[in-house]
């Protein structure tokens, strides 16, 4: 028998299933349904060895149905707060909560209790990959290269926080749908960003994430209530970073910037459906920050070559981002920029608002941009004290070995 | 083959990493059976029941109470314990401590 493999089938139904039960049993029995949809998925492991049912997802799908019973046996047990399920009419209701509208509407549920301001916005990310993305503890510490034992205390504290605060896990309605909204879209930025920006060598590890936050961003947009511009503009956004993160690294793993690129690996189709989704996000007259963003991400790649980028239009854009959002690694940008189209008066300019302790950990970056500018502007002197500033503070190694590259190159000049 | 080692659930692997290690196992399930060795096999429960000695003492262990535990066993054809060693080296378990214990089906002359 062919062996059909379905890319993260596992890894997706898990989310989903723990999504529909959750709806059923309550955010207070997570325990109990995680380790049943585990337990679903260890069973499937074991005898999907020999042969694979014809249709695996209805496979999973009504194992995971058939837990209802189980679960509700152990919550009888332990005469814990049990939700009231007679038979006859409301085993009707529960297996329409398996049909796939509805199990998208768990899972959407699911997202925003994981993005619920009153929890702290780091346990976020390794809640919403944990229940609503299927990863294991391990999977998330080796994807967002922290420790398992910090996941753990993550996981542990978003469950006392739903538990204390009483989260209920519904789509919020009017005008808190907006605030919550927001929230979720910068879990998904952050997810996305932590696989595109990963310094890990799993290259497995920055599509995995990537694709997840992908993943829940279409589930956005195909309800009705959130479906809204800003949703689009983060979709578009996460196309036009996804298409060249191939190209974003060679086969050794080293990081190319966008002037040592190779624009054929670009991915096209994802250029497409990311100007298709820019097309639905500018139907509105307030644009937000994913507006601007995923306007920058489509000038870099609308230029056929390095050197054809348009950077005053960029410069415009981020002009406009800073306004809305004035964060100092914007202003390092426009800096950046205004190196790149040797305009060194703004450039100073831009330097001139910033100090390099504004960046935090990522104060390199500034002292590496100072350095190119000094070099730019024939001041190799100070361009190799800024760039040894750079290279004390650095910490990522591959970053590292670009910057001692620089260096090398200007020494000997 | 008999294969043992650590159970599945005990292992906290994710739903990725059951469904990764399940291709490879039927991959292997596949060569064998290609090959036309293949007679049978099986996976076992967790559940564990010991009937154990003159009083016929009746326990019941999980696989968490005991560090290895009989996950199945694959019966196949082959001409000796070589042969049977080199096929054993597609098990995908190797990684997670597993270990595949070869035996021979004993033939009584008539």
């Amino acid at each position: 028998m062919e062996y059909k493999d379905i890319d993260h089938l596992f890894r997706h139904h898990s989310g989903k299933m723990v999504s529909v039960l959750t709806r059923i049993f309550g955010l207070q029995h997570l325990d109990i349904i995680e380790d049943a949809i585990q337990d679903t998925f260890i069973k499937a492991s074991l005898t999907w060895r020999k042969e694979q049912p014809e249709y695996p997802e209805a496979w999973l799908t009504k194992a995971a149905k058939n837990r209802v019973l189980d679960i509700f046996r152990t919550l009888k047990s332990q005469k814990n707060n049990l939700p009231y399920i007679s038979q006859g009419t409301d085993a009707i209701a529960i297996n329409e909560l398996f049909l796939d509208a509805e199990i998208e509407d768990a899972q959407l549920r699911m997202i925003f209790t994981a993005c619920h301001p009153k929890l702290d916005s780091r346990d976020r990310i390794s809640f919403a990959l944990k229940t609503v993305s299927g990863f294991s503890i391990k999977e998330i510490a080796a994807a967002l290269l922290t420790k398992e034992e910090t996941i753990k205390k993550r996981l542990l504290r978003a469950r006392k926080a739903i538990k204390t605060e009483d989260l209920q896990f519904n789509i919020p309605q009017g005008k808190t749908l907006i605030e919550r909204l927001e929230s979720v879209m910068e879990v998904l930025y952050l997810i996305f960003n932590e696989g595109f920006h990963s310094n890990s060598k799993d290259q497995l590890i920055r599509e995995d994430l990537c694709g997840e936050a992908m993943r829940l961003c279409k589930l956005l947009l195909k309800h009705k209530q959130t479906q809204l511009p800003e949703s689009y503009a983060l979709f578009a956004l996460m196309c036009f970073h996804s298409a060249r993160l191939e190209a974003k690294t060679t086969v050794n793993n080293e990081v190319l910037d966008l002037k040592q690129q190779d624009r054929t690996l670009w991915h096209f189709p994802l250029i497409q459906l990311g100007n298709t989704m820019m097309h639905k996000a500018v139907e509105t007259e307030n644009f937000s920050c994913y507006h601007y963003e995923a306007a920058i991400a489509a000038e870099h790649l609308r230029a056929k070559t390095f050197e054809d980028t348009d950077w005053s239009k960029i410069l415009r854009w981020y002009n406009a981002l800073y306004t809305l959002q004035p964060m100092p690694s914007h202003l390092l940008t426009m800096a950046v920029i205004c190196i790149q189209t040797k305009d060194y008066k703004s450039a100073d300019a831009y330097f001139k608002q910033l100090q390099p302790k504004d960046l935090e950990q990522r104060a390199y970056l500034y002292y590496a941009a100072k350095a190119d500018y000094f070099a730019e502007t024939n001041h190799l002197i100070d361009a190799l004290l800024q760039i040894d500033l750079a290279l004390k503070t650095v910490t990522n190694s591959l970053e590292k070995d670009y910057l001692l590259k620089k260096r090398l190159a200007w020494q000997k000049l | 083959m008999i294969f043992i080692g650590a159970d599945y659930a005990d292992l906290g692997l994710s739903p990725e990493e059951l469904q990764n290690r399940m291709g490879k196992w039927f991959a292997w399930g596949n060569k064998m059976e290609q090959a036309g060795i293949l007679r049978g096999g099986e996976a076992l429960t967790p559940q564990i029941r010991r009937i154990v000695g003159e009083n016929r003492t009746v326990s019941d262990i999980t696989s968490a109470e005991v560090k290895e535990i009989v996950g199945g066993y694959y019966l196949v054809e082959a001409k000796d314990f070589d042969a049977v060693q080199e096929i054993a080296q597609d098990f995908p378990d190797y990684d997670l401590g597993g270990t595949v214990e070869i035996r021979e089906i004993m033939v009584f002359d008539r």
